[in-house]
Formats: structure tokens, sequence, C-alpha cells
């Protein structure tokens, strides 16, 4: 079965050279043969290797290091990517995936600029084959087969982590279409609106998968890590946020081209840079040369190969882009005050957010070099990163309805400012009163302005209050987008701001007391899984005449030899009540347990705004429009009607 | 992953008691969030329930009690560790500098290398056309 799934890799590989040869040569239909055979072939692969997952096949020695008969169906599947190995198997797959989809969907009417796109995403698939098969093989068996399994990773045996790495797989291998796509468009020289218009739904096929991963992964943190946090800063989640920066920024730079044919050599480098941040992250994680919390499966070998690969795509890359750039084509002229210039501001400060967290992610290492041990985090972050992005929120909703070239700036623009500057006043008395830090007022002012921003546009381009509904699926993309942001800064600065957190002992009838909760322990048992046992603590938390019963659990999985936390979280509107359960400990003869208990006020905003950017994110990619089709090879005449409506 | 405070005895994080002062208390959980754990991969102190981070945690309220300032604090674990502890590093020495004005720096420099990017190219703008402002045109279902 296995050396099945092996060949099959080898001849996905020998497929991916073909389609590289064809398509760098402009054969179009020679290089989709290609690109739908390596996708059919590495899909065997793949369901052979995620079949001796499921049928606990402990000859292969992947399987035998990484599963266990014991575990449950889905964990099994998902022990396929839940290893070095069989992430990178997935990782080929989504790359020859996108070439199959691209093979499909790219009908922008230039085949050479296709069939060369398809070369590209060939040379990116054959490179991570290559490294597959010959760095990270997980089609290896192991003689003798042991009976049992050493079962997988169990903080990685959850519902959300089964799907967080196909999500940021999609997310990080995406972007390596779009790299194919600048690189094609650099070759032939063209980075012009038909571009934009073919490349902008593979930029959000990948930016909405890696939106919808990163979430998953934050949430999955808050849940079993049991520290009651999401975001910690750490160099793993780093990596995967700086390519979703860089995929943002293209988002908002590929509108230009797209529309005006303007920032045609940024959108290309941004594209070109969106796939480099996608391998320096898969390196950071998997060379282990940051200490992380995250990272598992490290070894320094295949780290110097992903940056050799980093190196090599990326100068190539890179030197494609320094040879063509000075040819592109720009747009027509503007002004400032203009969207041009709107989203030029948007991009300057996303590429310096993305450079500040690369800064602060890999600076403990070049301090390392000079001999001084350094530590950057959160507060780092927090003064760096946060108030160049909170200047950006401010100025979004004021900007977005100017219009390309030049924007007439009439009074209701001023209105505007005036009704921000009185909302922000406001906001920051209500947070005077009710004593939220300063911080925190500022973030939740900015959240409230972002909504209004956010509904104040969609009205504008409804002109009509009745036709909101029937505006087209992307503006109502970048809408929910927006609000989406507004409802996350607005969780994430009163959970940061105003969370109550405790580590408590209690023996059995004790009581202890958080955010107007009382926490009982009504005892704790022991209980017994599948593949592990746990012991399980029974909390009554009363508030006023209600009470509910939480129970956190501590499991002990002996095939790894682990622990891990289940948390016990009681949701409201206000906010999660949320309990870790600890460590027994006797003292004066007392049984006591020891729990982390939070109160984070608001918390599910933050998932939830994370929820509806990546939602924003797929209406945007599902509603091209009929527009597009409409526009196709022809400038946009616009006529101005009666009563003032402008149609493109 | 090893989650190391599962392992180990939390011996004294029972007999963390909260400050009296709230205001105090704040100060000193902030600290908590800006100091890192020693022993463990990634965490400040305020997270990690490791014995020394109990420890260190216990120490942060007593000097925050005696009316010990944030530097002072900062400082004292800053000897006694090494550095590494601050996950705020100080601006202090060339690293130090470089690591809090280079954020800063990339603005400046973005926004200058524009600006003579667009004096460059030529007009900067002064040949713009304002575009009247999209709209969507139900009749024929165009618009953006």
């Amino acid at each position: 079965m296995i050396e099945t799934a092996h060949m099959a890799a080898f001849l996905a590989l020998a497929a991916s050279v073909v389609q590289t040869w064809y398509g760098l040569r402009g054969f179009r239909p020679m290089a989709s043969r290609m690109a739908y055979s390596a996708f059919a072939i590495m899909a065997l692969s793949f369901l052979l290797l995620a079949w001796s997952f499921v049928s606990s096949d402990f000859s292969v020695s992947l399987v035998a290091a990484n599963s266990h008969t014991l575990k449950p169906l889905i964990y099994k599947i998902a022990g396929t990517w839940g290893n070095h190995e069989g992430s990178m198997a997935l990782w080929c797959l989504v790359a020859i995936g996108f070439a199959a989809a691209g093979a499909l969907f790219l009908r922008t009417g230039r085949l050479r600029f296709e069939a060369l796109a398809l070369g590209v995403q060939g040379a990116v698939a054959a490179g991570s084959l290559a490294y597959l098969l010959f760095a990270s093989n997980p089609f290896l068996r192991l003689n003798p087969a042991p009976l049992q399994g050493a079962g997988l990773n169990p903080v990685l045996q959850d519902p959300a982590l089964a799907i967080h790495p196909p999500m940021l797989y999609l997310g990080y291998v995406g972007f390596s279409f779009v790299f194919a796509l600048a690189a094609a468009g650099l070759i032939e020289g063209r980075i012009d609106r038909d571009w934009a218009r073919a490349t902008r739904p593979f930029v959000l096929a990948a930016w909405v998968p890696l939106t919808f991963g990163i979430a998953l992964g934050s949430y999955w943190a808050y849940y079993e890590l049991g520290w009651g946090g999401w975001w910690f800063w750490d160099p793993v989640e780093n990596a995967s946020l700086m390519p979703w920066l860089v995929g943002t920024a293209l988002l908002h730079s590929i509108v230009v081209t797209e529309k005006r044919g303007g920032f045609a050599a940024w959108t290309a480098l941004l594209a070109v840079l969106a796939f480099c941040f996608s391998i320096l992250g898969a390196f950071l994680v998997r060379s282990g040369v940051l200490t992380s919390v995250h990272a598992f499966a490290v070894d320094p070998l295949r780290g110097s190969l992903l940056l050799g690969g980093l190196l090599a795509y990326g100068t190539a890359a890179l030197g494609l882009f320094a040879w063509r750039a000075p040819r592109l084509k720009d747009g027509p002229d503007w002004t400032l005050a203009s969207r041009e210039g709107a989203l030029m501001l948007n991009n300057l400060v996303l590429a310096v957010a993305t450079a500040t967290v690369l800064l602060g992610t890999l600076f403990p290492l070049l301090a390392e070099i000079t001999g001084r041990q350094m530590s950057v985090g959160a507060p780092y972050f927090n003064l760096t990163f946060a108030p160049m992005l909170a200047a950006l929120l401010v100025v979004l909703p004021l900007v977005q309805d100017w219009s390309w070239g030049k924007a007439n700036l009439p009074g209701r623009w001023r209105l505007s400012a005036i009704a921000g500057a009185a909302l922000g006043a406001l906001v920051l008395l209500a947070i005077f009163v009710t004593g939220l830090p300063a911080g925190a007022g500022i973030g939740l002012a900015i959240g409230l302005w972002l909504l209004f921003g956010a509904a104040r546009e969609l009205f504008r381009r409804a002109v009509r209050p009745g036709r909101v509904f029937s505006l087209p699926a992307r503006v109502w993309g970048m809408t929910l987008a927006h609000a989406g942001l507004g409802l996350f800064v607005i969780g994430a600065v009163i959970e940061t701001g105003a969370s109550h957190e405790r580590t408590i002992a209690l023996a059995e009838g004790e009581s202890a007391g958080i955010a107007g909760w009382t926490l009982t322990l009504d005892g704790v048992r022991s209980g017994e899984g599948p593949n592990w046992y746990s012991d399980r603590a029974d909390l009554s938390a009363t508030r006023g005449d209600r009470t509910e019963t939480l129970a956190p659990e501590k499991r002990y999985y002996p095939a790894a030899q682990m622990p891990t936390t289940e948390t016990a979280i009681l949701k409201s509107l206000r906010g999660d009540l949320y309990t870790a359960l600890g460590d027994r400990r006797v003292v004066d003869g007392r049984v006591l347990w020891t729990f982390r208990v939070y109160f984070n006020p608001l918390i599910d905003l933050v998932f939830a705004g994370a929820v509806l950017i990546g939602l924003g994110g797929a209406l945007a990619m599902a509603g091209p429009g009929r527009q597009a089709v409409a526009q196709a090879g022809t400038e946009p005449t616009r006529v101005v009607r009666a009563g003032g409506e402008a149609a493109a | 992953m090893m989650r190391l405070w599962l392992l180990a005895l939390p011996v004294l994080m029972a007999f963390e008691t909260p400050l009296d002062d709230p205001k105090a208390e704040t100060r000193a959980q902030a600290l908590m969030q800006e100091i890192r754990c020693v022993a463990c991969e990634n965490e400040p102190i305020s997270q990690s329930a490791a014995d020394i981070a109990g420890d260190m945690r216990i120490r942060v309220r007593e000097m925050v009690a005696n009316g010990a300032s944030d530097a002072e604090v900062r400082g004292w674990f800053a000897e006694r560790y090494g550095e590494f502890v601050l996950f705020r590093p100080p601006a202090e020495g060339t690293s130090g500098w470089l690591l809090w004005g280079l954020p800063f720096g990339f603005l400046a420099l973005g926004a200058a290398g524009l600006a003579l990017a667009r004096a460059r190219a030529g007009t900067g703008g002064r040949g713009a056309e304002p575009v009247p402002p999209e709209r969507f045109d139900h009749a024929n279902g165009t618009g953006n």
C-alpha cells in the first residue's frame, strides 16, 4: 500500500517537472493536463498515506511514531498531517491542487501567461515534492513493525486542531500560486488590470483559509492551553501572522491594479513576498531556531533545507522582479487625497507592521550573535505594532469614500471627521466613568468607529437604504471584513484591559470568588477515555440566583506520557468564565486542588470578528460580479445619470 | 508539548495573595506580564505555574508593596537573572535602540521613499482627474 503511495509521489514529482517544462515553454493545454494528472496521483498518494493511519498500519514508521489503535477515527485521520512528514505531504498536495485549480479556473484569454503561471507553480510543487521525498519521507517502512503506535501528541487531539493545519496550509501554499501568477506576469512584463482581475480571486483563495486557520489556532490556544489568553506574540503565531499581513496589504494594493492599473510593481512585489513569508513561517516553525511553546517536530537539517528553498525561490523571483519592474506601466496620475493615496497609506502601514513583527521575532536571534540575550514579547508589540495599526484604523472610515484619481473633499468629509471626534470623545468619557485602562478605551472607540464607518460606506454605496441588499457581494465582503475588524478590536481591547485572573487552591466544599461569580468545589472524580485517564473537578459557579456547573479536567495520556488540560468555560453575553484544573496537593492533611480561573469579558468578539473577516473575504471571492465580465478588456466608461448616480 | 506547570508542584502558588491596594496589585500584575519565567519555554511569570514563577511573582508583589518603581523591579530581575527575563527589553545599547527605533524608522523611511518615488515619477498628481465615486447601478447590475 504505502509503496504505491511512495511511487505515486515520485510520479507526481515527474508530472510536476513535465508541467514546469511545458508551462515555461508556453504550452497551456499540456501544462494543464500535467497539473490534473499530478493532482490525481498526489491525491491518491495522500489518501493511501491517510489510509495507513486509519488502518493503523504500524509497519509504516510514520504511523508507528504518530498513531495509536485506541485513538478516535477523526484523530487517526488528522494524525496524517499532525506531524512533520505528513504535513509536508499535505503541503505538496495543496501546491499541486492549486496548480490544478489554476489550470481549471484561469480564463484570461492569454494562454502564454496561463502556461507560464502553471510552469512556475509546477516548479514550486516539484521543489516541495523533492523536499518531501528526499528530506522528510513519510512513506518509509519499519521492520519489524511494532504492535502498537506511540500515539499522537495529545494536545493536538482536538477538533479545532484537526482542521487547523489544512486551513493554514491552504493559505501558505495558496500564496505559492499567487507567487506563480506574479512570476508569470513579470516574465511577460504585464502586471496590468487583466492580470489583477485574474489574480485577485486566488489571493482571496489563500487569504481566507489563512484567516480561518489563524483564528482556529488562536481559539485552540485559548481553550486548550489553559492560560486564558488567545494571542501570545509567540514566534510560531508571528510566523503565520506575517504572511497574513502581507496578504492583506496585497488584497488592498491589487484593487488599485485592477481598477486603475496602478501600483503594478508594488503589487507584484507583495505577491512574491506573501509566499516568501509563508516559507519563512514554515522555516521558523520547523527549524527550531526560535524557542516557542507551539513548535513540535524540530530538525535543524530540514530547517536549513527550507531556508535554502526560501533563498532559491525568493532570489529567483526578486531577481525577476528587479529585471522587469522598471518596464511595468503605471496607471493614471493621482493626488495624495485619492483612493490610491488612501490605499498607499494602508500598504505603507501594513508593510511596516509586517517588518516590525519580523524584527521582533528575529531580534533575539540577531542579538545573540552580538552576545546579548534578549526576549521580545507582548509589551514590545503592544507599543510598536499596535499603535501603528490603531492609527491606520482611525483613518480608514475617513478615507474609504475617497474617489480614484483625486478626491473631491466636500463638507461631508469634514462632517464625518467631526462625528468621529465626537464619538471618540464620548467613548473616552464613558471609559473614564467605567474605569477601563486608557489603551482599552482608545481601542473601544476605534472599534466602534470602524463599525460606524463600515455601515456608513455600505449605505453610501447603496445610495438609498432600501438598496443595500442588492449591492454586489464584493461590497458586502469588504463591509463584513471591516466590521469584523471593528468587533475584533473591541473584543481584543476589552478582554485585555478588563479581564480578571486568579489562581486558587480549594479543598472540597470550599469557595472562592471572581468577577461576581462564586466558585465552589463539589468534588473531584477520576475518569477514563479511550486513550487517557483524567481527574475531573466539579465546580458550581453561582452568581445572584443563577447556578451553573463547570468541569475542568486534567488528562493524562499514557502512550505519549503527557498531560493536557481540558478547560471548562461558561459562556455568557458578558464574557467567559474560564477554569483550568491544576495540581492536587496535601497541605496540613487537607487535600487542595489548584485552579486557574479567569473572567474574560467579550472575548467571543475576538473570534467572531476574525470569522467575520474571513467570511467577508469569502464573499468578496464569491462575487466577482457581472461587472468583471462587462468590463473585461475595456476601459471603464462612466456615465453620470440624472440624480447624480454614476455607473461604472 | 510539555506543560511544565502540570508536572511541577506549585507549592507556593496557594500562598500568593493579591496586594490589598488595588492600584499596587494592578501594577504588580502588569509587571508580571513583562517578566519571563526562567524555567519555561516562552511564557511570562503571570501565565506560568512553575515553582520558580510563583517565587518570582511573590518577589514582584513584595517589591511593589515596598514602594519600588517599575524600573527598579525590572532592574532587580534583570540583574539577578539576566536581561533575558525582560519581555520588554530596555532601549539601551545599540541593539536596544535598534529594536525600539527601527519600526518607527521603517515608517519614516517608507514614507520618505514613497514621497521621493512620487516626486521622481513626475507630475505628483497635478494631472490627476477625479473619477466620479462608484455607485451601484441597479438597472445594469454593475458597479463595485
